[in-house]
């Protein structure tokens, strides 16, 4: 054998075994992972302790039933909240349950801001429900949900 | 690179006191980082608000905390209490680091 056919077999198996990972890899991972990909159960769990939220009157989540281009899809929090010292709304997360990042915001409000109302417009990737979780300052944690149908997904 | 915004103050006129609704909107694509592009099949980095606070003469009365979820072009309502004239200054930071700021006059009559 000649050096030079030696090289060539040697570079045709370290590419063999450099590519077979590589395409299982690529069986495994069916959809691209965003960057910064997080389920909307770890972020509840997060944010509220482990000890999760009750569903309350108090938060008002207005967003459509029926969405047709899921790349804009507004939503309006509110809490009916004297926003005084002693109570106030510390706190307003919004998340889409099944979007590859479930986290879309959370707003931080003081008592300068009179009344506790956050509105915005999101993206949803496919139909699934919109979570609106509410920190009230003495600690406790309000939730409100309403579906949304989406006609056109508005990720990826 | 300078990001074209906008504060909007409903109603136009407010007395000292009032409770309004502020507006702020920003021209900003919102990138998710998942999407391909089209003509190149490659995959376009992920460009979006990480942050955004709301300062009124020199307090700060709101931050935000955004992810990539947002819309593209995002607008943000709030309700803020006017206490006095000055300014009110919204500062917002990119994922890639920049800082861009936009403010309004507050000027309440009455």
């Amino acid at each position: 054998m000649q050096r030079r056919d030696f090289f060539k077999k040697l570079g045709c198996a370290a590419a063999v075994t450099a590519v077979i990972p590589m395409m299982s890899f690529a069986a495994d991972a069916k959809k691209p992972a965003g960057p910064n990909e997080f389920s909307y159960e770890k972020a509840l769990d997060i944010i509220t302790g482990g000890k999760g939220a009750k569903a309350s009157s108090i938060v008002s989540l207005k967003a459509p039933a029926i969405a047709e281009n899921g790349a804009v899809v507004p939503i309006t929090v509110e809490v009916e909240s004297p926003m005084t010292k002693s109570d106030y709304v510390k706190t307003i997360h919004i998340f889409a349950t099944k979007n590859n990042n479930a986290r879309c915001a959370s707003v931080h409000l003081t008592q300068a801001n009179g009344k506790a109302m956050f509105a915005a417009r999101i993206k949803l990737g496919s139909t699934q429900d919109v979570v609106a979780l509410v920190e009230m300052s003495n600690g406790s944690f309000l939730t409100a949900k309403q579906s949304v149908k989406v006609t056109i997904g508005g990720c990826g | 690179m300078q990001r074209k915004s906008l504060i909007k103050i409903k109603p136009k006129t407010y007395k000292d006191g009032e409770v309004v609704k502020v507006n702020f909107m920003v021209m900003h694509p919102m990138e998710t980082g998942m999407r391909k592009d089209k003509k190149t099949g490659k995959i376009v980095p992920a460009q979006y608000i990480n942050n955004v606070k709301f300062d009124y003469n020199g307090k700060v009365i709101t931050t935000m905390n955004v992810w990539e979820s947002l819309s593209a072009n995002p607008v943000f309502t709030i309700y803020m209490k006017i206490d006095g004239p000055g300014e009110l200054k919204v500062t917002f930071t990119e994922n890639t680091g920049e800082v861009n700021e936009t403010s309004t006059k507050i000027k309440p009559k009455g």
